[in-house]
C-alpha cells in the first residue's frame, strides 16, 4: 500500500517538479518523508503537517508525514540517520532533541555533527502550570506548602524538565516528587485528576489559562510569558538553568549548502506567508511563528548543548 | 445537566455532520452511520458462520479501516462504527446456525441450540430466529442503557476517588481478576497474564536503550501490538483448526438437517408476552456480568438459561413445552443474557480503560492506533464552555450503539433470516481466506514483513496456549494494559517520592489489594463448570 502511494507521489512529483525547480533554483529529486517526533494529533503533530500541506501548495513538492514518535525525539533521529542527506528527508523535533537528549544519552550517532539543523518553528511558551483556584496557584504557596512539610507532586514530560524541575527544587530548598509523564497532556490531565500538583507545559497550557481553567505560577524560559506576565521567571527564583527550546525540522548530516538553505527558507516562507493555515496555527497555538535557520541556528544549538551538559553535571553533583 | 444534554447532542451531531463517505444524488453519507450499517450486515454474516466470530472479523478489518480512514481524530467514529456495527450484528447472527443447523455460531450461541433447533425441527425456524432476534436486541439495548448511565458515572467516582497507587492497585486487580475467571485453571491464566506482561515489556520502558530486545535491531520497537494480538487469537486458532481438520479428514462436525414439516411459521401470538418476563431477569444477569472484565457471555448464557429454566419448571402449565424440547422461553432466556453482555461490556473500557474481552480489545487498539481518544476516566470531563473532543467521541459511540440497536430491531431480523447458507461453508475453504485475509490486514497496517514473522510466532504460541488449555484471553488483555500499568506505577512511585510500599498507603488501595487475593483465592477453581460441555473453542 505504502509503496503504491509512494510510488504515485514519485510519479506526482516527477509531473510537477520541473516547474518550480526553475522558479526556486532546487526541487527535491523526490517524494520528501517528513517524519514528525510526537504523537498523532497533538499541537506539534498538527504543525508539522500543516507545514507539510503549505509546503506542497507554496512549492508543488510532495511531502508524506510520517509518525517517529518516543524517546524524546531520539527515535526520529535515529531512523533518519539512515535516510539520503539530499531534501528528501526530514523531521520534526524540538532543540532538545539533538540537546540535552543527545547528551544524556551519551550516544556518539546523537551527536550534533551528525544532523543538520533546518530551521525552528515556534519558541516554547514553557511554565511551571498549576490548577487555578488551587492549593498551589502560586509560587508563594507551592513554598508555603513546602515549607508546611507537605509533598509536592512535579509532573515533567521529559528528563531534561526532569533535571530542572531537581535543580529549582535543590536551589530553592524544596524535595519536589518528579513525577515523568507523558507529554504536556500527560501532565494537564494529571493537574485535573489531582495526580500531580504542578508541573512543566510548553504551550498547549494557553488555551486553559486563558480560560481561567490553569495558571502558569513561573516561566520557565527567559522571558516573560504571554498569557501570564507576571509569573516569576525561573532564574529569578533561584535557578541556573531554564526551558528555553524551539520546536525544531532537522535533517540527516552533511547536507549541501544550498540544500540546507533552500528547506529552510521554504519552511521559513510557509510558516511567515500569513495567507497559510501553518501561520494562522503558529499564531492560535504558539503565539506566532519563531523561525531561525543557518548559521544563527547553529550557534543556537551549540549553546544549548553547552547549557545541557552543564545542567547534567549540576544535578549529577 | 445542560452541560450533559449539550453533549449528547455534540455526540449525535458528531456521527451525522462527520466526514462524508460519498455523496449520492447531491447528498452528502456521513461516514459513521454508513459504516455502522455495513459493520453490522458483516457481523450479522460472520456471527452466522461457524468457525468465525465477532471479534475475529474486528481484529480483521481495523488494521484495513485504519489505513483507509487514517490517524486523524476524523477517523475515530466510522472506524468505531464498523467495529460497533460487527459487534453487534455477530451477537444476534450467533443464533442463526444454532438454530437452524444444531451448529452454534459463536460459543455462547450454544445453550440456543437447546430449544432453537428442536422448535426449527418441529416446523418453525422462523419463530425461532424471530424469537432469537428478539431477546437478543432486546438483552443487548438494555445492556446498552446501562452503559450509557453507569459509564460517565463511574468514571468520574473513580477520577475523584482513585489517586495513582489506586489506580495502579485497580489494574493488577483486574489482571488478577482475568487470569481466575478465565480458562480452566488458575495457574494457567495467571500464566497467560505473565507471558502477555513479558511480551509486552520488549523494548518499552524509559530508557533511552530498548530493554528486552537480545540485541535484535527489528525489536528495538517491540512487538506490534496488531500482529502479536491477532498472532494469538486468529492464527493459533487456526492452526488448531488445520490441525482438527488432518486429524479428522472432514470438513466440520456435520450439521443435522434443517427443518422437516411447515406448521404455522413466525411470531405466535402470546409469544411477546411469554417471553419478555425471560428477557428482562437474562438482561440482568447478563448486564451484570458483563461489567465484569474477563467473565464471559459464555457463562452469562449459561446462568441465563440455568435461571430461566428453573423459572420455567415452577410455573409451566400442563399446555407449555419445557425447555429443551423447543421452548420459546429458552431461546429468549439465552440470547437476551448473552447479547446483553456486549453493552455492559464497555463499561470497564469506557470509565476505566481496562478492556473485559476481546471485543473490547478491538475498541481500545482501535483508539490507540488513531489517537486523539484516550478511554480511561479521563474522558469524561463535563468541560465548558471548552468542548472536550474525547467526550464528544464517547457520546459519539453511544450514539452509534444506539443506532446499531435501532438498525438490529429493524433489518436486522430479514437479513439473518436469508443467512442459513452460510453455515455450510466448510472449515477448508474457510479457514485459508480467513488467515490470507489477517496477513494481508497486518501487512496493511504495519507494512513490515518482520511484523508477518511476529504473527507467525505468536500464532505459534496461541497454537501452544490451546492444546495446553491456557486461556488465551488472559495473555490479550494483559498485553495491553501493560503499558498502562508500568506508567501508573511508575508515576505512583514517583509521586510518593520513592515510596517502595506505595501500594499499601491507602485504604482504597489496600482494600483493591485484599479483593485482588481474594479474587485469586474464591475465584480459583479446578473444574470446568463454567465452560460449555462441548462446541467450539472459546474465541472471544
Amino acid at each position: 500500500m505504502k509503496s503504491v502511494l509512494a510510488s504515485l507521489a514519485l510519479a506526482a512529483a516527477l509531473v510537477s517538479a520541473p516547474f518550480h525547480a526553475w522558479a526556486d533554483g532546487w526541487a527535491p529529486p523526490g517524494p520528501i518523508k517528513m517524519l514528525i517526533g510526537f504523537a498523532a494529533g497533538g499541537g506539534a503533530d498538527t504543525q508539522a503537517r500543516l507545514i507539510a500541506q503549505g509546503l506542497e501548495k507554496k512549492y508543488g513538492w510532495k511531502v508524506l508525514p510520517e509518525q517517529a514518535p518516543g524517546n524524546s525525539g531520539l527515535n526520529l533521529a535515529k531512523q533518519l540517520a539512515s535516510e539520503p542527506a539530499d531534501g528528501t528527508a526530514f523531521g520534526m523535533v524540538v532543540t532538545e532533541t539533538l540537546a540535552y537528549s543527545a547528551v544524556a544519552s551519551k550516544n556518539p550517532d546523537f551527536e550534533l555533527s551528525k544532523f543538520t539543523s533546518l530551521a525552528t518553528t515556534a519558541r516554547f511558551q514553557l511554565g511551571l502550570v498549576a490548577m487555578k483556584g488551587g492549593e498551589f496557584d502560586s509560587w508563594d504557596k507551592v513554598k508555603a506548602a513546602a515549607a508546611a512539610g507537605k509533598p509536592i507532586r512535579f509532573g515533567t514530560a521529559s528528563d531534561r524538565q526532569a533535571d530542572v524541575a531537581y535543580h529549582l527544587g535543590q536551589k530553592t530548598g524544596i524535595d519536589f516528587n518528579i513525577v515523568p509523564v507523558k507529554g504536556g497532556a500527560g501532565v494537564m490531565n494529571g493537574l485535573r485528576g489531582g495526580d500531580l500538583d504542578i508541573g512543566w507545559v510548553a504551550g498547549a497550557q494557553s488555551k486553559p489559562v486563558k480560560q481561567g481553567e490553569m495558571i502558569n505560577i513561573a516561566s520557565g524560559i527567559p522571558a516573560a510569558l504571554i498569557d501570564n506576565p507576571e509569573a516569576p521567571k525561573i532564574t529569578d527564583l533561584g535557578s541556573d538553568f531554564n526551558l528555553d527550546g524551539y520546536f525544531m525540522f532537522i535533517a540527516p548530516g552533511n547536507m549541501a549548502p544550498d540544500v540546507r538553505k533552500a528547506l529552510g527558507d521554504a519552511i521559513r516562507d510557509v510558516l511567515t506567508d500569513s495567507s497559510t493555515e501553518a501561520y494562522a496555527f503558529a499564531q492560535k497555538a504558539f503565539g506566532g511563528a519563531s523561525v531561525v535557520t543557518g548559521e544563527e541556528l547553529d550557534g543556537y544549538m551549540a549553546d544549548s548543548v553547552d547549557a545541557s551538559k552543564k545542567l547534567i553535571k549540576a544535578v549529577s553533583n | 445537566m445542560s452541560d450533559v444534554l449539550h453533549y449528547i447532542w455534540l455526540g449525535i451531531l458528531a456521527v451525522f455532520q462527520g466526514p462524508a463517505l460519498f455523496h449520492l444524488l447531491g447528498f452528502a453519507l456521513p461516514a459513521a452511520p454508513v459504516m455502522l450499517f455495513f459493520g453490522l450486515l458483516t457481523g450479522i454474516a460472520v456471527g452466522a458462520t461457524p468457525g468465525l466470530a465477532g471479534p475475529m472479523a474486528m481484529a480483521i478489518s481495523l488494521p484495513i479501516l485504519i489505513s483507509v480512514f487514517g490517524f486523524t481524530p476524523d477517523a475515530l467514529l466510522p472506524v468505531f462504527g464498523f467495529l460497533i456495527g460487527i459487534m453487534k450484528g455477530a451477537t444476534v447472527g450467533g443464533a442463526v446456525p444454532a438454530i437452524l443447523f444444531n451448529t452454534p455460531g459463536t460459543p455462547d450461541a450454544l445453550m440456543t441450540t437447546l430449544d432453537g433447533h428442536p422448535m426449527a425441527r418441529a416446523g418453525q425456524p422462523r419463530r425461532a430466529l424471530r424469537i432469537a432476534q428478539i431477546s437478543s436486541v432486546a438483552g443487548d439495548t438494555f445492556s446498552d442503557l446501562v452503559l450509557f448511565v453507569c459509564a460517565p458515572f463511574l468514571a468520574i467516582l473513580v477520577e475523584r476517588v482513585l489517586d495513582l497507587p489506586e489506580k495502579t492497585a485497580l489494574l493488577v486487580l483486574s489482571l488478577s481478576f482475568v487470569a481466575a475467571v478465565m480458562g480452566k485453571s488458575l495457574g494457567r491464566g495467571l500464566l497467560s497474564v505473565s507471558i502477555g506482561l513479558l511480551a509486552a515489556y520488549v523494548a518499552t520502558g524509559q530508557d533511552f536503550y530498548p530493554r528486552l530486545t537480545m540485541g535484535l535491531p527489528g525489536l528495538e520497537n517491540g512487538f506490534p501490538m496488531v500482529a502479536a494480538v491477532l498472532g494469538v487469537l486468529i492464527v493459533g486458532e487456526i492452526f488448531c483448526s488445520i490441525e482438527d481438520l488432518l486429524r479428522a479428514g472432514t470438513s466440520r462436525a456435520t450439521a443435522d438437517g434443517g427443518p422437516e414439516k411447515r406448521t404455522s411459521d413466525g411470531l405466535q401470538p402470546g409469544d411477546l408476552k411469554r417471553i419478555t418476563p425471560y428477557i428482562a431477569r437474562s438482561a440482568i444477569i447478563g448486564t451484570v456480568i458483563g461489567a465484569m472484565p474477563g467473565v464471559g457471555s459464555t457463562l452469562a448464557a449459561m446462568l441465563g438459561y440455568t435461571f430461566g429454566k428453573r423459572r420455567h419448571e415452577a410455573r409451566r402449565g400442563p399446555a407449555d413445552t419445557p425447555f429443551g424440547q423447543g421452548a420459546p422461553e429458552g431461546i429468549a432466556a439465552t440470547e437476551a443474557a448473552n447479547s446483553a453482555v456486549s453493552g455492559a461490556n464497555l463499561i470497564p473500557v469506557l470509565s476505566l480503560g481496562i478492556p473485559g474481552n476481546a471485543a473490547a480489545v478491538f475498541l481500545i487498539l482501535a483508539a490507540d492506533s488513531i489517537g486523539g481518544f484516550n478511554p480511561g476516566p479521563a474522558v469524561f470531563r463535563f468541560t465548558a464552555p471548552e468542548v472536550n473532543p474525547e467526550l464528544v467521541i464517547a457520546f459519539g459511540i453511544f450514539t452509534l450503539m444506539s443506532l446499531g440497536n435501532i438498525l438490529n430491531w429493524t433489518i436486522g431480523g430479514a437479513f439473518m433470516r436469508s443467512l442459513g447458507v452460510l453455515a455450510r461453508i466448510p472449515n477448508r475453504y474457510l479457514l485459508p481466506v480467513v488467515l490470507l485475509v489477517t496477513l494481508t490486514s497486518i501487512y496493511v497496517q504495519e507494512t513490515s514483513f518482520f511484523a508477518l514473522w511476529v504473527t507467525f510466532g505468536f500464532g505459534i504460541l496461541g497454537y501452544l496456549f490451546r492444546r495446553a488449555a491456557v486461556p488465551v484471553l488472559p495473555f490479550v488483555i494483559a498485553f495491553i494494559l501493560a503499558k498502562p500499568l508500568e506508567e501508573t506505577a511508575r508515576e505512583a512511585f514517583a509521586a510518593t517520592g520513592g515510596d517502595p510500599l506505595f501500594l499499601f498507603r491507602s485504604p482504597v488501595s489496600l482494600l483493591l489489594f485484599g479483593a485482588t487475593i481474594g479474587s485469586i483465592i474464591f475465584l480459583h477453581r479446578t473444574s470446568d463448570r463454567h465452560e460449555p460441555p462441548s462446541g467450539p473453542r472459546e474465541t472471544r
